[in-house]
């Protein structure tokens, strides 16, 4: 059963990976930054539904979160390297900061999460 | 100081300002994810979570990868004293003809070092280990998927002035 789990999270990534580079850079070249905005509404939403929300993406509940960013992350790259002939290596500088970047904010959320009543435990249970 | 900031770097194949921006952006993105996504998913539902594909997702979008001009510059729009700015915060390498580095890379990492610093102290390795499998599924996938995709631009298709 293990191997169909991974084939489930491997076909969910090709098609979050294929969808946000067919239809993202043409949008915003069509409507600007709205297109963009518009992009993300349309892709990201039908592919969190599908990856996060039904689970085709595997995770399993008190585990790492793996998320579909992964699958994005590396179709960019595939993408340019395949289409536009763009070399591996040129685009390490920005994938470190962006590493370092996520690292920093992952220890700050878990910082901040001890001081939010909403994570701490602390909220009124009350919902309005 | 301006003049060491702003002036390209061959070691690190961006000018420092882009590695502060980079970095600030993606911290910025990911830290807002961690923090909103998960409640917001709790107090709407799926319909929480497809909200925040637009809310958090479409705006950090523009804040990190706007390019400038209307329409697709990647070499970014010439300036007047020469240079090309970018103005998304997230830099793309060597004035855009690197591969897209994509906010979706900040994001993942963020939530998977979220999910490493929440575990317990003994429990972190065989966490760490559970989901190297998923990772690396993942990672194929999105490289299927953005190969395939790449192959478009093999059809010798010439629409619209097209490359």
């Amino acid at each position: 059963m293990n191997w169909k789990k991974h084939f489930s999270t491997f076909t969910g990534a090709a098609i979050c990976g294929a969808a946000c580079f067919a239809i993202w850079p043409e949008m915003w070249k069509s409507y600007g930054i709205m297109g963009g905005w518009l992009a993300a509404t349309i892709i990201i939403s039908i592919m969190w539904y599908m990856n996060h929300w039904l689970g085709v993406m595997e995770n399993p509940p008190g585990k790492i979160w793996v998320d579909q960013g992964f699958a994005v992350s590396a179709a960019g790259i595939a993408w340019g390297v395949v289409r536009f002939d763009a070399v591996l290596a040129q685009a390490l500088p920005t994938l470190i900061c962006c590493a370092i970047g996520g690292v920093l904010a992952a220890g700050a959320a878990v910082a901040v999460k001890q001081v939010l009543p909403r994570y701490n435990g602390q909220a009124d249970q009350k919902k309005p | 100081m301006h003049q060491f900031l702003s002036t390209y770097s061959d070691t690190i194949g961006m000018a420092p300002v882009s590695a502060i921006t980079t970095i600030f952006g993606s911290f910025c993105v990911t830290f807002v994810i961690i923090i909103c996504w998960g409640k917001l998913v709790e107090d709407f539902g799926p319909k929480g979570g497809m909200l925040c594909a637009a809310i958090i997702v479409g705006t950090f979008w523009v804040v990190n990868h706007k390019l400038p001009g209307f329409g697709i510059n990647p070499e970014g729009i010439p300036h007047p004293d020469g240079g090309s700015k970018q103005f998304g915060l997230i830099y793309q390498g060597f004035k855009g003809a690197a591969p897209w580095v994509d906010m979706g890379t900040t994001i993942a990492i963020g939530l998977w070092c979220h999910g490493l610093f929440m575990g317990k102290r003994g429990e972190r390795g065989a966490l760490v280990r559970e989901s190297l499998p998923r990772v690396l599924a993942q990672i194929v996938g999105g490289i299927v998927g953005g190969g395939l995709l790449g192959l478009v631009g093999w059809t010798g298709a010439n629409l619209f002035g097209y490359k």
